[in-house]
């Protein structure tokens, strides 16, 4: 029984994600990342701790919103019986349909978050209705931080934060704390691997040798070319 | 490179359906909101260069935005509904200015995508810079080494 309800289930998501590709034109491939010959790509989803992350809030909302909503409606049938007794599947439509989409929603948000790195660069696709990707390269992140709530810790995931230089609070411009993200930052959320990835875009930013903030890598300083003539500089005179 | 970024000089006629619909769902903003991107539309510029780029817009208040591509910080890609509809993106390009919004937000090309990448590959990080051609510095030291070796030679 239970099996062919993940089968139904499974049916009707790929009806949606069929939905979606061709009338909300949502991309099912992960971006891609111009690169150079020899260079190679990477690219990954949250891990599936995040999946069960998302869902474990989800299921602490849906009891707590649905048991108030149970309370309102026991008053009212309490107090007034007629009105109570009409008004359960009005109720029963409010308990139950936003779960259903909450809970779709949930799905499509992890299948259609992609993060994709190359050896200069990393690209971030998140987002459904409105779908955003940000490009950093690693020359210009200025920090990485990572955090991890309790709830997270449990499931085994951590987010990422890439800040590149420039300043600005998120939300600061009143503009609903939701829609103005901070544009001076990628987040990388939900993943297992922190450490890899970490020291993995840290390699990166130490090999950079420019302040990240636009200037000419080769005028901030000596470049390698500089320090191998001053050497044999050294030596010519040493050996004289 | 497929695109030809320097051929861009006007947006794309579907940015004004898309700014008509916008403009429209703000219900009666709309007497207000129209005409003002309607405006916008009708005198937005583009020019992009070999090592920059600048728009420019506006009737009463004119803006006028110039970046250089290697300032660029990070670029953002944003679609939504009906920007994927008309095949459109909002490319919001950073610096690294005080402000939290992008510096520019490129509306209105129609392979948004393939702007991106082109801006892309032109800011810093994205390619090897290895050495300067006219570093000066350079040129000198490797001066001072061949003289020196000529004179340890003689």
């Amino acid at each position: 029984m239970s099996r062919r309800v993940e089968e139904a289930t499974l049916w009707m998501y790929r009806g949606i994600w069929g939905v979606l590709t061709r009338w909300f034109r949502v991309p099912s491939e992960p971006p891609s990342l111009p690169v150079g010959a020899g260079e190679q790509v990477r690219s990954f989803r949250p891990a599936n701790g995040f999946l069960r992350y998302l869902k474990f809030k989800f299921w602490m909302a849906l009891v707590i919103i649905d048991l108030a909503i149970l309370a309102a409606w026991s008053a009212l049938l309490i107090v007034f019986p007629v009105i109570g007794f009409l008004l359960a599947p009005v109720a029963f439509a409010i308990a139950v349909l936003p779960d259903v989409v909450a809970y779709v929603a949930i799905h499509l948000r992890y299948d259609t978050t992609w993060y994709v790195f190359s050896d200069r660069s990393l690209r971030i696709r998140r987002g459904i209705w409105v779908i955003h990707e940000t490009t950093i390269t690693f020359e210009n992140i200025q920090n990485v931080s990572v955090n991890s709530g309790p709830l997270e810790r449990f499931f085994g995931i951590s987010n990422v934060t890439l800040d590149t230089a420039g300043g600005g609070q998120s939300g600061s411009k009143g503009e609903g704390s939701k829609s103005a993200t901070n544009y001076h930052q990628g987040m990388i959320e939900g993943i297992d691997n922190v450490h890899e990835i970490r020291t993995l875009i840290l390699n990166r930013v130490r090999h950079s040798r420019s302040a990240g903030l636009g200037d000419e890598a080769g005028s901030a300083g000596w470049s390698p070319a500089h320090v191998e003539v001053l050497r044999e500089i050294r030596d010519e005179l040493q050996t004289h | 490179m497929d695109l030809d970024a320097r051929k861009i000089e006007r947006p794309h006629p579907s940015l004004l359906k898309y700014y008509a619909i916008i403009s429209l769902l703000t219900g009666p903003g709309f007497l207000v909101e129209f005409p003002r991107l309607f405006f916008k539309y009708e005198t937005l510029k583009y020019r992009f260069e070999d090592d920059g780029m600048s728009m420019s817009w506006g009737v009463l208040f004119r803006h006028e935005i110039n970046l250089t591509y290697r300032r660029i910080q990070d670029i953002h890609l944003s679609r939504n509904i009906i920007q994927r509809w008309f095949g459109l993106a909002t490319v919001a390009v950073q610096t690294a200015s005080g402000s939290a919004g992008p510096e520019m937000k490129i509306e209105g090309i129609l392979e948004p995508e393939k702007l991106r990448d082109y801006l892309y590959t032109r800011m810093r990080g994205a390619r090897e810079v290895d050495e300067h051609p006219q570093d000066e510095a350079l040129a000198l030291l490797r001066e001072i080494r061949d003289l020196l070796r000529a004179k340890g030679q003689s």
